[in-house]
């Protein structure tokens, strides 16, 4: 089978400052567009296109990414990431119906609450790895959304209704079915996201959580802090689940726990998994395919649900590391202004 | 750096007992004995792995006990590992850089919105990596991916990440295993030029010719006891060491 990471990046290295600008902004373009494409064979049937688009592939996006700063990064399971996103839902439906703010306020509120609730998540449960740590996260998100079915405050399970949609800010307009307005806005969220994992990977945290990942014990010998670090890894990674979580409340308009099962972190990580763990681009590609995948071939009905099964454990099969693996090729060894 | 009196039990078994012993500093301490002597352990305990029993290990005149493992490397201890491991994804260069973080002020935000801080400290870190690399001899293998090097290179690579931390005592856990004759040498040359560099160094070898050419002074632990600390030539002479390396005669009749 075709290397397409080593063919992407062999084309990427090839180009010039100016190549790689044109690259970028040509793929930036096709992305913010594809609202428009709904005539084409992109078109999902039964279900409306735009909306797939922002839920579940844009929302999948965002989170396969926070996801991936924790597992793909740093090589924590956790399999509870649903719990810091039903948090930031949550934080908007509770804050945007009972109090005055709007989302634009709640946003950041309900990521503090998210990288709170990662911390004290973290800390007893970073002491622990491999399995032990996944059984733990494991039950934090089934901890999350039982508490939220059985609190009266948060709605039990009936959950919280008319949960208001963002105030219009630039002159941008969000009323509940202007799908590509909200689109939009989390492409955004999507490139902070992504530029903040770019910047953090290539510095000293990146490296921290690559020891760490490839060898804890070594990396503690030799000066990492461990803790702190995994602690970062995961209170970042819950901020990112955190944003998509007030979004998703404020683009649903309506929030039970019944949206925040197992099945969406199981499914999220099968994002990552499926992607390829540690490649922030094949992580994204993961998401997209994953999230549209189920509504493209909706027109099969019931048997929807066996043809993707079948897809994941085909593709599995083919490439275990994922569509785009991790860096494992070596750069050519060329010095710069070596003649 | 010193060890008072360390005693290291594992359930029933005592792997040290009552070992006292100091490293002076700028010399090459070899530490020798028969497999299962208590060496490792005695890496284990300096690096704060496992807690000692009783007694304690002062390193510039603070105790190590209770000090957190990253924090003892930061004081100014730094190990390499008997069987390699190294963190093979990351290049040569990247594996020696990880540990250089040690020092480093800059930390996640700084480095998150490129604060000059973490832009210098990086530039400098880097090329600092590179010296260290050229420094143990394996300078053009920077690029390349740790698991991907030959194990002599690797074994090298363990010793310039090891410095990379900045150590003042540098802890080698048998580096020459594995070693061809040739090899050897040049690793004897190495050791000696990282002492003259000004590092102290805690040599565990099973090799003795190596040992014995480049230490300044040897311990010689059987059972977990010290039963000799002198100098190479001495220690070799002493029948405590003999019988325990070769047995005493009654046995080998």
């Amino acid at each position: 089978m075709i290397n397409l990471r080593d063919k992407g990046a062999a084309i990427w290295e090839s180009q010039g400052r100016l190549g790689r600008i044109g690259i970028a902004i040509g793929a930036v373009v096709i992305v913010v567009a594809l609202p428009f494409m709904g005539g084409t064979i992109l078109n999902t049937p039964i279900a409306d296109y735009e909306s797939v688009l922002v839920y579940p592939i844009a929302m999948y996006v965002l989170m396969a990414i926070g996801l991936n700063i924790v597992i793909g990064k740093s090589g924590l399971l956790d399999l509870g990431y649903v719990a810091f996103f039903a948090i930031g839902a949550y934080t908007m439906g509770l804050l945007g119906t009972k109090t005055d703010l709007n989302t634009w306020e709640i946003l950041p509120i309900g990521i503090a609450m998210a990288m709170f609730s990662g911390i004290i998540l973290g800390i007893p449960a970073l002491k622990l790895r491999g399995d032990y740590l996944a059984i733990i996260t494991l039950g934090f998100g089934e901890i999350v959304r039982i508490v939220a079915l059985n609190l009266g405050a948060l709605g039990r399970s009936e959950g919280i209704i008319n949960i208001p949609t963002p105030p219009s800010i630039f002159g941008v307009e969000y009323r509940f079915d202007s799908h590509r307005v909200y689109y939009w806005t989390l492409l955004v969220l999507i490139l902070l996201a992504i530029w903040m994992v770019r910047r953090l990977s290539v510095r000293r945290a990146g490296r921290a959580w690559e020891s760490i990942r490839q060898d804890e014990d070594a990396a503690e010998l030799l000066g990492v802090p461990t803790f702190k670090y995994k602690i970062w890894a995961f209170v970042l990674g819950a901020s990112v689940g955190g944003a998509a979580g007030v979004f998703y409340a404020s683009k649903t308009l309506f929030i039970a726990p019944d949206n925040f099962t197992l099945q969406i972190s199981i499914l999220i990580l099968a994002c990552v998994v499926f992607g390829g763990m540690g490649n922030i681009w094949g992580v994204i590609l993961g998401a997209v395919i994953l999230g549209y995948l189920p509504d493209r071939i909706r027109f099969i009905s019931d048997a929807r649900l066996l043809v993707f099964g079948l897809v994941l454990v085909i593709m599995m099969n083919l490439r275990p590391d994922g569509l785009l693996p991790r860096k494992k090729r070596e750069k050519a060894i060329v010095k710069k202004g070596a003649s | 750096m010193e060890l008072n009196q360390v005693t290291m039990k594992f359930g029933g078994v005592t792997a040290l007992n009552d070992v006292t012993f100091d490293v002076k500093e700028k010399e090459i301490l070899g530490l020798i004995g028969p497999n299962g002597a208590g060496k490792t352990t005695i890496f284990n305990v300096i690096t704060g792995v496992y807690q000692v029993t009783s007694g304690e290990i002062v390193f510039a005149g603070r105790s190590l006990s209770g000090v957190k493992r990253y924090k003892i490397t930061k004081s100014g201890i730094a190990r390499t590992f008997q069987n390699i491991r190294l963190w093979g994804d990351m290049t040569a260069l990247e594996n020696v850089m990880t540990a250089a973080d040690t020092h480093k002020k800059s930390g996640l935000v700084s480095g998150l919105f490129g604060l000059p801080v973490s832009r210098r400290e990086e530039k400098r870190d880097k090329a600092r990596a590179q010296e260290l690399l050229d420094f143990v001899g394996i300078g053009e293998f920077s690029d390349r991916l740790a698991k991907n090097l030959p194990y002599g290179v690797q074994r090298r690579l363990e010793i310039a990440r090891a410095l990379g931390a900045e150590p003042k005592l540098l802890l080698l856990d048998e580096p020459a295993a594995g070693f061809n004759p040739s090899e050897k040498v040049e690793l004897a040359t190495t050791i000696r030029k990282i002492r003259d560099a000004g590092y102290t160094v805690l040599l565990i070898e099973h090799d003795m010719s190596l040992v014995m050419k480049v230490s300044d002074r040897v311990v010689v632990l059987d059972f977990g006891q010290i039963i000799a600390n002198d100098s190479p030539g001495k220690v070799q002479d002493d029948p405590r060491v003999i019988e325990a390396y070769l047995g005493v005669p009654e046995d080998a009749s």
